[in-house]
């Protein structure tokens, strides 16, 4: 059974035993209980993973000791930061300080929206869904301005100054590049950009522009998600922890989870984007692999995939060494934006000629 | 010219960081070379690296000798006082006069493990132990002598 | 059961825009003036997306979110005290802006009522993003090709413009001395 006709079988069930606008209603309610569960679970999962992947590529064993292979240590982690006191300093924006964390949170929850997690399951086919996550994503920014800023602390605020110019120069080259699928396929919508790669990835149909393309994306989304090698925004050897200096127990939660549910989000719109999405891999004429292919589940495609460049962006932060700002900014302004812009150029001439793989 | 050297120096950094990339995902991949130890539980079986230093010894044959001369470098080399040593003078069956050592005395509280003893030492009498596990209850069990009681320096060490 | 829960959505967004712009105007702190007029805005984009207007309400977090980190950044670059207390304004400030904005209202309030507008019940098919940019780029006389292609080669221009001196090849030498 797929999710998209249990989800189906449920709403058929509500609309069986109440009116219309109270199955609606319900059905919000339910949406939200599945998406805090699952941002509670994949907190669990990605800082397990990360710590993990980071213990192995530094030779070292990593979570051990709680539960097997150190499985509960994320549990563990969580209970401790749940029990904890959340101070809020003195002289800080009480308001503002306060709220931040909330805004973190939501812009993550905003974003989950359109993501189709499998065949004809998603929250919301909105129809312009790419420029939705673009906007929307650009809303993060504010609260860790927000953040540095009412903490009444200098380290903070110079982190979330970092992050500022950061993210308002990174946010430039992601469209960009986001924009060649944008052009290649026809529409904003994410389901229909699944829809044009049901014969091919546009990893793979796209030629060298495409994969210049999914490599600026991937640069630029480390960056918009203040991850190293772009994390000068919470340096810890320089800021102490940047914009979070501040924030302790549930409030520190919720910045350190809206990171990771930003990690996997934009993951998520790059699989969509150059790998297909849910769509499972097909090799032209080879019908009997693609049959083998069709009989796993579209969720666990579209999950692999996620987790597969999730996996990409640990590998970057546990291999390279942290930028200055200076050389932030000078690799977004003197390489990938001029790249980019060049690439856009090429990649409509490729549309236009028909070049690409059909 | 320009187009060149910049399509050049992206084409370098990239290497490199796939450079990186490839070592770091060698690692993730092999876990055999996890060199963690896992202190308490693998007590019995350590694999300490050849250079791991826990502490001064001076090492003793069988006939309890060892191949001090009471020269005292290792006191002057010491930069923070941790060997003092006692001398005294031994009569040699010739009847002449010979200086020797009574006491090597050994603060290890004070030792930060330098090397620098062993280093000036000109008759290798003393090395580097890899025991570590030195906590005790009294401060003065860290003051230790590192000649046996009723011990010969070694015969042909001058 | 006259109301429907899309209008309890509309008129909780609609007092979260008013409230908020209410409270950036009072608020004697910059900082937080910026952050309620964020509120406001992104109210407005909601109530965009009530109405399925998708793309508008897109456009407006774009352009207003992004407006809102500029006024941020040089809020707090700019201005020493943006966490302060702002000394309280005179009457007769208070009497002329308020003057100034009732006018505005004023003005606005004769022409929509003057207006009669009728209901509309077209959701979502005007605001099909196929058919905004083949009005963008259309060159008969409801089309926006001039001003749209104006636009797009000043954004153009001013970011070659940022590339060209970043790149600027004796800005970068100069750096590296400094660095060496």
């Amino acid at each position: 059974m797929s999710l998209s006709s249990l989800a189906q079988q449920i709403h058929l069930w509500l609309l069986g035993h109440m009116s219309e606008q109270w199955t609606l209603v319900l059905e919000m309610i339910i949406a939200g209980i599945l998406v805090i569960s699952f941002f509670a679970v994949l907190g669990l999962v990605l800082v397990y993973m990360e710590r993990k992947v980071s213990a192995w590529m530094q030779i070292r064993l990593g979570p051990n000791r709680v539960g097997p292979k150190g499985l509960l240590q994320s549990f563990a982690d969580t209970l401790k930061l749940l029990i904890k006191e959340g101070l809020t300093p003195d002289g800080a924006d009480k308001f503002l300080f306060n709220i931040a964390p909330i805004g973190a949170i939501m812009v993550s929850m905003l974003l989950m929206a359109p993501i189709p997690f499998a065949k004809d399951f998603q929250m919301w086919d909105i129809n312009i869904g790419v420029l939705y996550v673009s906007a929307v994503s650009s809303l993060s920014v504010i609260s860790i301005l927000v953040a540095g800023w009412s903490s009444n602390n200098k380290y903070s605020l110079l982190g979330a100054m970092r992050s500022g110019a950061q993210i308002v120069s990174y946010e430039l080259s992601a469209g960009m590049a986001i924009m060649t699928i944008v052009i290649l396929s026809g529409s904003l919508s994410l389901t229909e950009i699944i829809q044009s790669q049901q014969n091919g990835w546009w990893l793979f149909k796209g030629h060298v522009p495409v994969i210049i393309a999914f490599v600026i994306y991937i640069i630029a989304v480390t960056a918009e998600t203040n991850r190293a090698p772009f994390d000068m925004a919470e340096a810890e050897s320089e800021l102490t922890a940047g914009f979070h200096t501040e924030y302790s127990g549930m409030k520190f939660a919720l910045f350190f989870l809206a990171e990771y549910v930003n990690v996997f989000i934009v993951c998520a719109i790059g699989a969509i984007l150059f790998l297909g999405g849910w769509m499972p891999l097909h090799i032209g004429e080879w019908t009997a692999f693609n049959h083998i292919m069709d009989y796993i589940p579209s969720s666990i495609w579209f999950m692999g995939k996620t987790f597969g460049l999730i996996f990409l962006i640990m590998w970057f932060r546990w291999t390279f060494p942290r930028l200055r700002v200076d050389q932030l900014l000078k690799l977004e302004w003197n390489y990938l934006l001029p790249i980019s812009m060049i690439n856009v150029v090429l990649v409509t001439a490729l549309a236009i000629l028909g070049w690409y793989f059909k | 010219m320009f187009l060149i050297n910049y399509i050049k120096e992206v084409a370098a950094a990239i290497g490199s960081l796939l450079k990186g990339m490839r070592r770091t995902g060698y690692y993730f991949t092999h876990h055999k070379e996890i060199i963690t130890q896992q202190y308490p539980d693998n007590r019995d079986h350590l694999n300490l690296p050849e250079r791991f230093k826990g502490e001064v010894v001076m090492p003793h044959n069988e006939a309890n000798e060892h191949r001090c001369t009471g020269c005292t470098a290792c006191e002057l080399a010491c930069p923070n006082g941790t060997i003092k040593v006692i001398t005294k003078f031994d009569i040699t069956p010739e009847g002449k006069k010979k200086k020797a050592i009574d006491k090597l005395v050994y603060h290890l509280e004070l030792c930060t493990l330098c090397n620098l003893c062993i280093e000036a030492c000109p008759s290798d009498a003393i090395k580097m132990a890899q025991t570590f596990e030195h906590s005790v209850f009294d401060r003065s069990q860290l003051t230790k002598i590192l000649n046996n009681p009723d011990s010969k320096i070694m015969d042909g060490v001058e | 059961m006259g109301i429907e829960f899309s209008d309890i959505i509309f008129y909780l967004l609609a007092f979260m825009m008013i409230g908020f712009a209410v409270l950036s105007v009072t608020t004697r702190q910059l900082f937080r003036a910026a952050i309620y007029l964020l509120f406001s805005l992104v109210s407005v984009a909601g109530i965009y997306f009530w109405m399925e207007a998708n793309f508008v309400a897109a456009v407006q977090i774009i352009v207003y979110v992004g407006g809102i980190v500029v006024v941020i950044i040089f809020s707090i670059l700019l201005t020493q005290q943006a966490g302060a207390e702002m000394p309280k304004p005179s009457l007769s400030k208070k009497l002329w802006s308020f003057l100034a904005a009732g006018s505005g209202l004023g003005i606005l309030l004769l022409q929509i009522l003057k207006l009669q507008l009728g209901t509309v019940n077209a959701k979502g098919a005007l605001f099909d993003v196929k058919a905004i940019g083949r009005e963008l780029i259309d060159i008969d006389t409801h089309g926006w090709a001039l001003p749209f292609e104006v636009v797009s080669m000043l954004l153009l221009a001013s970011m070659i413009g940022c590339i060209v001196i970043a790149l600027k090849p004796g800005a970068i030498i100069k750096h590296e001395m400094k660095e060496s």
